[in-house]
C-alpha cells in the first residue's frame, strides 16, 4: 500500500512530546558565553554615544557587540545592529558575558545617548501634508530611489468616512473598472481596517554559533535548513560550505524565520570576534519587537454585483503598514481579491508606506488572509443587497480551471473552490445552520458565515536526494525546514512510494546541513508539500532507474526487465527473485560512477552537487532535479463554515462550531492535514477575534507585548465541534498531486469569524479587527469606539 | 540604561514553615521584603526587574495557610489555597457557588493550580503603562499615561479614578464582597479583621497600592460569614479571549428572595475601577421590590449613574448597566 | 537625602519628578527648630528697642487706629484657609496618614487662586503699594534687629518706627507671595492635568523634562510654604505680637500701639473713635483682654 494517504507518525514525534527535542537554546559547546541586547527605547533615534565602560570593568563580561562591527547595510534593509535604530525594541548592541545574569547586569549599565527622531506608526499619518516619514530619507523607497509621498489636503478632506485616497505608488486595473460600476445593479463601499499583529511562535529565535577552522557552526530556529545556511552565508559573506547549519526542531515560525532570521547572525559575529561560542536566548519580550508581524491593512474597497450576484467589478485601494523594512502582503492581497471572486473588472491600488514600528514579514497566508478576512463580509453584504444566498454567491464568484487573475494574467494548475465549498456546505450543514442566522435567544443572536480561502501553494525545480544504503534502507536527505508541519518525513513518503518502500525502511535525514542535504525551497509559502514530493518523486525515480539498471548489470538483461518493490529488485512478475536493496547498494557502490555518486548530473544545484558528492561510494544514490514542469501557479483553497452567537447586551463571542473543507491535492497525511487546516484556522480565528498589537501613539511603544496581551487562541478558545474534510482531488500538474496547507485555512478561519459575526449583527459588517466585545458593544450601543481608521489600537 | 526584561534578578529567597516565621521574616525586613503566594503577580513583576525586592518570602510550604476550615457558622479560607481547591471544594460549591464561580472563570487550569485566593485578592493593577514600567502615578511618578487623550485605555476604569486609572484584576474580589467576606490581616503579634469594603483600596487613599495591605502585613485567610450562605447568585465575566484572560468587567451579586420580592441583595462589580464596587444604591433600588424585568432594566440605570469614560473605553458604560441588569434579571421567575 | 526624585521616562531618559518627600520632613524639622532657638533667643535677649514717643495730649491712648479693612481682613482669613487646606492636604498624606486628598487640594488650590486676584485687584485699586516697598529704613532696622539678635551686649541703637508695615512684614509677605505664586502658577497648570468638566485632562501639555521642572517648583514651593506658615503661625501668637494678630482680627490697633511702633509721617491715619464709642465697640468688648498682652 501507497504510503501517501497514510497517517503514519512523523520521526521526530517522541523526542518533541517526551521534551527530548534540542532546540537552538538547548545546545551548549566548550566555552560558551551568553549574549544579550541592548533593545532601543525609541521608536526612531540616533545614537550619539556610547558609554559601555561600566559594563566592561564588571566581572564576567567579555565584550561589546556594535553597529560597527557588524556588516553595514543600506536602509530601508535591516541591519542586525544599528545606530539610528526605526522602530521600539530594534537592537542597537550585544554584550557577552560568562553568563546571562552578568550580560543582563551589563546591558543594565550601559549608557546609550540617544537623540530622539520624528516617527510615525499609522502610514496615513505619514502620508498626510507635512507628515513624518518612518525614515529621515523618506517613507517609501524602491530600488534604491526615496520618496516622502504625501497626499493633499483636499484628498483627505475629500474621504469623509471613508478611508482618504491620494495618488497610488502601485496601481494595476483589468477591464473598465468605472462602466463596471456604472452597469453594476449593487454597489458596496466601505472602509477596513485590519491589524497588524505579531507572529508569536512558540519558539523565540534563538542561536548558538561557534567558530572551528574557518567554519562557523550554528544552531537556530528557523523555518528552512538548506536555505537558511545560504542566507546565513550571504550574511557573514562565505562560502555556504564553510556553515554548518543545525536546525533540526523549530517551534513554529508562520513566516517569521523564514530563510533564518536577521539575528541569528549576532551570535555568529559576536562569536568570531570574541573567538568562544556565543549563545543568545532570545525573550519573548524581545521576540515581541524582533520577531516580525503581520502588516496592518488600511483600505478602502467598492465592489458591485449584478443582481444575480456576480460580480463585476471591485476597486480596491489598499495602505500597508510595512514597518521599517518593507512587506509585499499588498501585493498579494490584491491578487487574492482578484482570483477569489473573479470580478470582471478591478482595479487594484496600494501605498505600502514605511512606519516605525517593528519589522513585519510574511505571516501565514501574507496578504491573503488579511483581504480574505475582510472582503468576505463585504461579499455577504452585497449578497444581501442583490438578494442571493451567501453560499450561492461564492459558488457564483469562485473561479473555476480558466480562471486568470492579477496584473499579469496569472493560471492556475488546478482549482476546485467549488467543490470544496459544496463538501464544506455539506458537512457543516449549512442548509439547515443558515436558518438560524439573526435568530434570537434572549441576548444572543446567532451568526453563520463563510470564508472561502485560496492561497499560494507549491513551486517547482527543486533537487531530491536520497541514498539506498548497503543496511538496504532509503535515507532521504531533505533540506526542508522541521517547524512542526511534518513535511521533513510526510514529503520523503514520495521516494519511498516509487520504491515501493514500507516505512521502516525509510529513513528521513534532516536538520544539520552536515549531514548534505540537497537544494530545497524555503518553508514559506505553502511551497514545500508541493515542491518537495516532487522532488523526492524525482529523485525516488532515479534511484529506481539505478536499482533496474544494476540489477541488469548484476543478474543479466534489460533494465526494463526489472522491477523494484518490497524491499527488492526482481524481474517483472517474479517478486522473490533479483536482489535486496541492501545488495543493490552494494553493488551499486561496487560499480560507482553514477550509481554511487560519483558521477552526477548537470542539471542538479550547486548545494545538491557538493551534497551528493559527499555521499558518494556509500550506497546508491538517487538525485534529480524536479523537471516535471508545469504551467500556471498553484494554489490550494480552504473554505470555511463557522456558527457563532454574539451576545447583544455584552458585545460578546462564542464560537459554536466550525468546519473547514480544502483543496490540497491528494491527501499525503490525513492527521498531519487536519492539523494544518484546524491550526491555520483557528490562528485565523485569533486574528477576527482577539489578536491584537498596541502602540501607545504618544510614545509610539507597544503594548500586548506577551502572550496574554497579545491574545493568539488557544485550545480553550476554540469550539469543540470542529469538523474538517478534503476534496482529494490530484493536482494534475505533479506526480504526486499534493498541493501545499500551510497557508490558506488562515483566511478561512478568520473570515468565517468576521461573515459570521456580521451575519448575527443583521449584515453589519464592522470591517475592523479584531472583533472584540468592546468593538461590537460600542457598536451596537453607538458608543464612541476606535476611529474608524485607527491602527494599533486595543 | 538599557532595559533587559524576563530575566529575575536575584534576591534572597526564604520558605519559613510558620506564619510567625514568615512575619518575623517580614517585619525584620520591611520595605525590602515580598511576599510570594502562586507567583503570577509576583513573577512578572520579578521577570521584568521593575520590582526588585531583596528578599523573597516565600509562603508556598506553610501547611496551615491553605486550609479550608468552618469557622463559626461560616467558612475560613487559607491564603494560600489554590484556585483550584476552591474549585473543588464541596461546601463552598453547596454554600457558595458564587465564588466557585468566580474561581472558575480565572484565566486557565494551570493558573488556577497555581494562583492563590490569597494572592487573588491582593494583586497589583494589569495596567500596560504601569505593568511596562513606566514612572506613572503608582509608580510613584507624577504622570497618568493612561489618561492622557490619545492613551490605549480600553482596560482602563468608568468609576473611582483618582489620578489613577487602572482597575481591580482580580475575579474572586467581588465574589467575596458580595458575600460580605472579611480579611483576616497579621502584622507582628496583631491580627486585624477588615472587611472587603476597607481591604481594597483606591487611589484617591494611596495611589501606590490596590489594598490595605502594607509592609510587614500578612493575609492570612478570608472568612466567609454564613449570612450569604444559599443564596440566590449571579457572577458573570466578560472578556476578550474565552480562557487566560482578565476580565473586561465582570458582576457578582447575592439575593435573598422572598417569594418574588428581593429581600436583601449584594450587587459588585469589578473591572470599573481601581477597586471591586459595591453598587448600593442598586441594592436600594430592588430591595423590596418585585423582581421583573423593569426592576432589572432599572437597576443597571442606577448603576452608571455618574460613570465618566476614558477615550477608548465607553463601552464599560452600557457593559456594566447590562451586566447588574442581567445579575437582577436571574432572579425574575 | 535626595532632594528631588527623578525617573526614567517611557523612552528611558532621566527626568525630574518632583522633590523628595524628605524635604517635607527637613522642612518639618527646620521649622520646628527655628521657633525653639527663636523663642530661646527672644527669651534670652528680649525685644529690640523702639525709639520713644511722648504720648499726644489730645487723643485718648484707647482710641482705635484702623489697620486692617474688612476686605483685606477677609482676604487674609479665606487666604489662610485655603493655605492650611493646601498644606494639609498636600503633606499629611506624605506623612502617613491617608485619606482623599487630590479634590479638597485642587479645590483649596483654586480658593487661593480667587483670594490671591482679589487681592491684587484690591491692593492696585484701594492699597498703597509703596507701604509694602523694601526702603533703605528697612533695611537698617532689619540689620539692627538682627544685631540685637545676634550679639550680645545693650547697646544697640533702638529701632526707627515704621510705616504700616515693618520690615519683617514686607519680607515675609513677599517671600509668601513668592512661593504661593509659584505653588499656584504651577498648581494652575496641573490643573491641565486632571478631569474637569470643562477639559479633558491632558499630561502631555508640556514634555516631560517641563513638567519636572513644574512639579519640582511646586513641591520646592509648598515646602518653603510649611516653613513660612510655621513661622507666620509662631509670630502670630507670640506675645509681644499678638496685638497685630488681633489687628487682623478685629481691623483696628490702639493709639498707643500706634503711636509707639509706627510713624505716622509713613502711615498718617484717621481715628476711629473712642471704643465706648458705637463703631467696633462690640468688638472691642469681646476681647477686653488683647490691649494688656503685651510682654
Ligand atoms: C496570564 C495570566 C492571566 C491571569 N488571568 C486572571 C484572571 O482572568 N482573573 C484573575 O482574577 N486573575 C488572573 N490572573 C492572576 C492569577 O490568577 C493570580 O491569582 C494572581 O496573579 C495572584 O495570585 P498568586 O497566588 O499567584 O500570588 P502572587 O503573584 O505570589 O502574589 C500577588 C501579590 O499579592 C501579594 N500576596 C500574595 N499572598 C499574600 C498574602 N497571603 N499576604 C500578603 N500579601 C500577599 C504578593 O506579595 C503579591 O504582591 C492571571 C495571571 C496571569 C499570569
Amino acid at each position: 500500500m501507497a504510503l501517501i494517504g497514510q497517517d503514519i507518525a512523523p520521526p521526530d514525534l517522541v523526542a518533541k512530546i517526551t521534551g527530548r527535542a534540542k532546540y537552538a537554546e538547548d545546545f551548549r559547546a566548550e566555552g560558551m558565553v551568553f549574549c544579550k541586547m541592548l533593545l532601543s527605547p525609541m521608536p526612531h533615534a540616533r545614537v550619539r554615544r556610547i558609554d559601555a565602560s561600566k559594563a566592561l570593568r564588571m566581572e564576567g563580561v567579555i565584550d561589546i557587540l556594535t553597529a560597527d562591527d557588524v556588516p553595514a547595510s543600506e536602509a530601508p534593509r535591516e541591519p542586525i545592529l544599528s545606530n539610528e535604530p526605526l522602530y521600539e525594541g530594534a537592537p542597537i548592541l550585544a554584550v557577552a558575558a560568562v553568563d546571562e545574569t552578568t550580560a543582563a547586569a551589563a546591558i543594565e549599565a550601559i549608557d546609550v545617548d540617544l537623540e530622539p527622531l520624528p516617527f510615525v506608526l499609522d502610514p496615513l499619518e505619514s502620508l498626510r501634508p507635512g507628515g513624518p516619514d518612518a525614515h529621515e530619507q523618506g517613507n517609501y523607497a524602491s530600488r534604491g530611489e526615496w520618496q516622502s509621498v504625501k497626499w493633499t489636503e483636499q484628498d483627505f478632506a475629500d474621504a469623509g468616512n471613508h478611508m482618504p485616497r491620494g495618488e497610488a505608488l502601485m496601481e494595476w486595473e483589468k477591464g473598465d473598472v468605472e462602466a463596471a460600476f456604472a452597469q453594476a445593479d449593487h454597489i458596496v463601499e466601505e472602509t477596513i481596517v485590519h491589524q497588524s499583529i505579531t507572529h508569536h511562535p512558540m519558539e523565540p529565535r534563538s542561536t548558538m554559533a561557534y567558530w572551528q577552522n574557518g567554519k562557523v557552526y550554528c544552531h537556530t530556529s528557523t523555518q528552512s535548513v538548506a536555505r537558511t545556511r545560504v542566507s546565513l552565508a550571504g550574511t557573514l559573506d562565505m562560502d555556504p560550505e564553510d556553515v554548518v547549519l543545525v536546525s533540526e526542531f523549530c517551534g513554529g515560525g508562520f513566516g517569521s524565520k523564514i530563510a533564518g532570521t536577521t539575528h541569528m547572525a549576532v551570535p555568529a559575529l559576536f562569536s568570531r570576534k570574541i573567538g568562544r561560542p556565543v549563545m543568545l536566548r532570545v525573550t519573548r519580550y524581545e521576540e515581541n519587537y524582533i520577531g516580525r508581524a503581520r502588516p496592518g491593512f488600511q483600505c478602502w474597497v467598492k465592489m458591485g454585483v449584478r443582481t444575480d450576484g456576480k460580480v463585476t467589478a471591485i476597486d480596491l485601494f489598499l495602505v500597508q503598514d510595512s514597518g521599517p523594512h518593507g512587506a509585499s502582503d499588498w501585493n498579494t492581497a490584491g491578487m487574492i481579491a482578484d482570483l477569489t471572486y473573479t470580478p470582471e473588472s478591478m482595479r487594484f491600488r496600494a501605498m505600502p508606506i514605511y512606519t516605525n514600528t517593528p519589522p513585519k514579514a510574511a505571516q501565514r497566508g501574507p496578504g491573503g488572509a488579511q483581504i480574505i478576512s475582510m472582503l468576505e463580509p463585504i461579499l455577504d453584504k452585497a449578497a444581501r443587497a442583490a438578494g442571493v444566498d451567501r453560499l450561492e454567491m461564492r459558488l457564483l464568484n469562485a473561479p473555476d480551471a480558466d480562471v486568470t487573475f492579477g496584473p499579469n494574467e496569472t493560471t492556475l494548475t488546478s482549482v476546485h473552490a467549488k467543490e470544496a465549498l459544496r463538501q464544506g456546505a455539506a458537512l457543516f450543514g449549512w442548509a439547515e445552520k443558515s436558518a438560524l442566522s439573526g435568530t434570537r435567544v434572549g441576548s444572543k443572536a446567532s451568526g453563520v458565515g463563510i470564508g472561502l480561502s485560496p492561497y499560494t501553494a507549491g513551486s517547482r525545480g527543486f533537487d531530491g536526494l536520497v541514498l539506498i544504503k548497503p543496511d538496504g534502507k532509503l535515507y532521504v536527505h531533505q533540506g526542508i525546514g522541521n517547524l512542526g508541519t511534518h513535511s521533513i518525513a510526510d514529503t520523503a513518503r514520495a521516494a519511498a512510494d516509487v520504491l515501493g518502500l514500507e516505512w521502516d525502511d525509510v529513513e528521513v535525514v534532516w536538520g544539520n546541513t552536515a549531514q548534505q542535504l540537497p537544494w530545497s525551497s524555503v518553508q514559506a509559502g505553502s511551497q514545500t508539500t508541493h515542491a518537495h514530493t516532487r522532488a523526492n518523486h524525482a529523485a525516488g525515480l532515479d534511484a529506481k532507474r539505478k536499482c533496474q539498471e544494476v540489477a541488469a548489470r548484476a543478474l543479466g538483461g534489460a533494465a526494463d526487465d526489472y522491477d523494484v518493490g518490497g524491499g527488492r529488485v526482481f524481474r517483472r512478475g517474479r517478486r522473490g527473485s533479483g536482489l535486496t536493496l541492501a545488495q543493490v547498494a552494494e553493488r551499486a557502490i561496487e560499480y560507482g560512477g553514477r550509481f554511487d555518486g560519483h558521477e552526477l548530473p548537470e542539471s542538479i544545484h550547486t548545494v545538491t552537487t557538493v551534497a551528493a558528492g559527499n555521499l558518494a561510494g556509500q550506497g546508491l544514490l538517487g538525485v534529480a532535479k524536479d523537471e516535471f514542469g508545469g504551467e500556471g501557479a498553484i494554489y490550494s483553497w480552504v473554505v470555511g463554515f463557522a456558527r457563532v452567537e454574539v451576545d447583544l447586551e455584552t458585545g460578546d463571542v462564542e464560537v459554536m462550531d466550525y468546519t473547514a473543507v480544502t483543496d490540497c491535492g491528494t491527501v499525503l497525511h490525513p492527521r498531519s492535514l487536519g492539523a494544518q487546516v484546524f491550526g491555520g484556522s483557528i490562528q485565523g480565528m485569533g486574528m477576527a477575534m482577539t489578536q491584537r498589537w498596541v502602540f501607545d501613539p504618544k510614545w509610539g511603544v507597544s503594548f500586548a507585548k506577551r502572550f496574554y496581551t497579545a491574545r493568539p487562541p488557544g485550545i480553550l478558545d476554540v469550539p469543540l465541534d470542529l469538523k474538517w474534510g478534503a476534496v482529494g482531488i490530484a493536482d494534475p500538474q505533479s506526480p504526486v498531486g499534493a498541493k501545499g496547507i500551510g497557508e490558506p485555512p488562515v483566511g478561512a478561519g478568520a473570515a468565517a469569524i468576521t461573515t459570521a459575526v456580521a451575519d448575527a449583527l443583521g449584515g453589519n459588517c464592522l470591517c475592523r479587527t479584531p472583533l472584540t466585545p468592546d468593538v461590537i458593544l460600542a457598536d451596537i450601543e453607538g458608543r464612541r469606539g476606535f476611529g474608524r481608521l485607527e491602527q494599533h489600537v486595543g | 540604561m538599557g532595559t533587559i526584561r524576563d530575566m529575575i534578578a536575584p534576591f534572597d529567597f526564604f520558605q519559613p514553615a510558620t506564619v510567625d516565621d514568615a512575619l518575623a521574616l517580614l517585619s525584620e525586613h520591611g520595605d525590602d521584603a515580598w511576599v510570594l503566594a502562586g507567583g503570577l503577580d509576583s513573577f512578572d513583576w520579578f521577570k521584568d526587574r521593575i520590582k526588585r525586592p531583596k528578599v523573597v518570602v516565600d509562603l508556598g510550604v506553610i501547611e496551615s495557610l491553605s486550609a479550608i476550615s468552618e469557622s463559626g457558622d461560616g467558612l475560613e479560607i487559607g491564603a494560600m489555597a489554590s484556585l483550584t481547591s476552591i474549585v473543588n471544594h464541596a461546601r463552598i460549591r453547596a454554600d457558595y457557588p458564587l465564588l466557585t464561580t468566580a474561581a472558575e472563570h480565572v484565566a486557565t487550569p494551570q493558573i488556577r493550580n497555581q494562583g492563590t485566593l490569597g494572592g487573588n485578592v491582593s494583586q497589583d493593577t494589569r495596567c500596560w503603562y504601569y505593568r511596562s514600567g513606566w514612572p506613572c502615578y503608582r509608580a510613584g511618578g507624577n504622570t497618568c499615561y493612561a489618561a492622557a487623550p490619545q492613551a490605549m485605555n480600553r482596560e482602563h476604569c468608568i468609576l473611582g479614578a483618582s489620578r489613577c486609572v487602572a482597575v481591580s484584576p482580580s475575579d474572586t474580589a467581588p465574589a467575596l464582597f458580595a458575600l460580605d467576606a472579611t480579611m483576616v490581616v497579621r502584622h507582628g503579634r496583631r491580627e486585624r479583621v477588615i472587611d472587603a469594603e476597607d481591604f481594597f483600596i483606591g487611589p484617591s487613599t494611596d495611589i501606590t497600592r490596590m489594598t490595605i495591605l502594607e509592609a510587614g502585613d500578612l493575609l492570612t485567610s478570608i472568612r466567609i460569614p454564613a449570612q450569604w450562605a444559599g443564596a440566590r447568585v449571579y457572577y458573570e465575566k466578560v472578556r476578550d479571549r474565552g480562557s487566560w484572560d482578565f476580565a473586561l468587567e465582570s458582576v457578582a451579586a447575592a439575593f435573598r428572595m422572598d417569594g418574588d420580592m428581593v429581600a436583601d441583595a449584594r450587587v459588585v462589580v469589578n473591572g470599573v475601577a481601581p477597586y471591586p464596587v459595591r453598587l448600593e444604591a442598586v441594592e436600594r433600588s430592588i430591595i423590596g421590590s418585585r423582581a421583573s424585568e423593569d426592576l432589572a432594566i432599572g437597576a443597571g440605570e442606577v448603576a452608571i449613574q455618574g460613570v465618566r469614560s476614558l477615550r477608548h473605553n465607553d463601552y464599560k458604560v452600557p457593559m456594566m448597566r447590562n451586566l447588574v441588569k442581567r445579575a437582577v434579571r436571574s432572579v425574575v421567575a | 537625602m535626595d532632594f528631588l526624585r527623578s525617573a526614567d521616562n517611557p523612552w528611558g531618559q532621566d527626568i525630574w519628578i518632583g522633590i523628595s518627600w524628605d524635604l517635607v520632613w527637613l522642612a518639618v524639622i527646620a521649622s520646628l527648630a527655628f521657633v525653639v532657638l527663636h523663642a530661646i533667643a527672644v527669651r534670652l535677649r528680649g525685644p529690640a528697642r523702639i525709639e520713644t514717643t511722648p504720648p499726644p495730649a489730645d487723643v485718648p491712648e484707647t482710641s482705635r487706629v484702623e489697620r486692617h479693612s474688612l476686605v483685606a481682613r477677609a482676604f487674609h482669613w479665606t487666604m489662610s484657609i485655603a493655605m492650611f487646606a493646601l498644606l494639609i492636604t498636600a503633606f499629611v498624606p506624605v506623612l502617613g496618614l491617608e485619606f482623599d486628598w487630590v479634590q479638597l487640594h485642587w479645590m483649596a488650590g483654586l480658593l487661593l487662586l480667587a483670594t490671591i486676584i482679589w487681592h491684587v485687584i484690591h491692593t492696585l485699586g484701594w492699597q498703597d503699594l509703596w507701604s509694602m516697598w523694601v526702603g533703605p529704613t528697612d533695611v537698617r532696622d532689619g540689620a539692627i534687629e538682627l544685631k540685637h539678635a545676634l550679639i550680645p551686649g545693650d547697646d544697640d541703637e533702638p529701632k526707627h518706627r515704621t510705616g504700616k508695615y515693618p520690615a519683617d512684614h514686607k519680607l515675609y509677605h513677599h517671600a509668601a507671595a513668592t512661593a504661593a505664586l509659584a505653588a499656584t502658577a504651577t498648581g494652575l497648570f496641573m490643573m491641565v492635568r486632571i478631569d474637569t468638566p470643562f477639559w479633558t485632562r491632558n499630561p502631555y501639555l508640556f514634555g516631560d523634562g517641563a513638567w519636572g521642572m513644574v512639579y519640582v517648583l511646586h513641591g520646592l514651593a509648598g515646602v518653603g510654604l510649611i516653613g513660612l506658615v510655621a513661622a507666620h503661625v509662631y509670630f502670630a501668637v507670640r506675645p509681644e505680637k499678638r496685638w497685630l494678630t488681633w489687628g487682623m482680627v478685629r481691623g483696628w490697633i490702639t493709639r498707643e500701639r500706634y503711636r509707639v511702633h509706627f510713624d505716622p509721617t509713613q502711615w498718617p491715619v484717621d481715628e476711629l473713635g473712642d471704643p465706648s464709642g458705637d463703631r467696633g465697640g462690640a468688638l472691642a468688648e469681646a476681647s477686653p483682654r488683647s490691649p494688656q498682652d503685651d510682654a
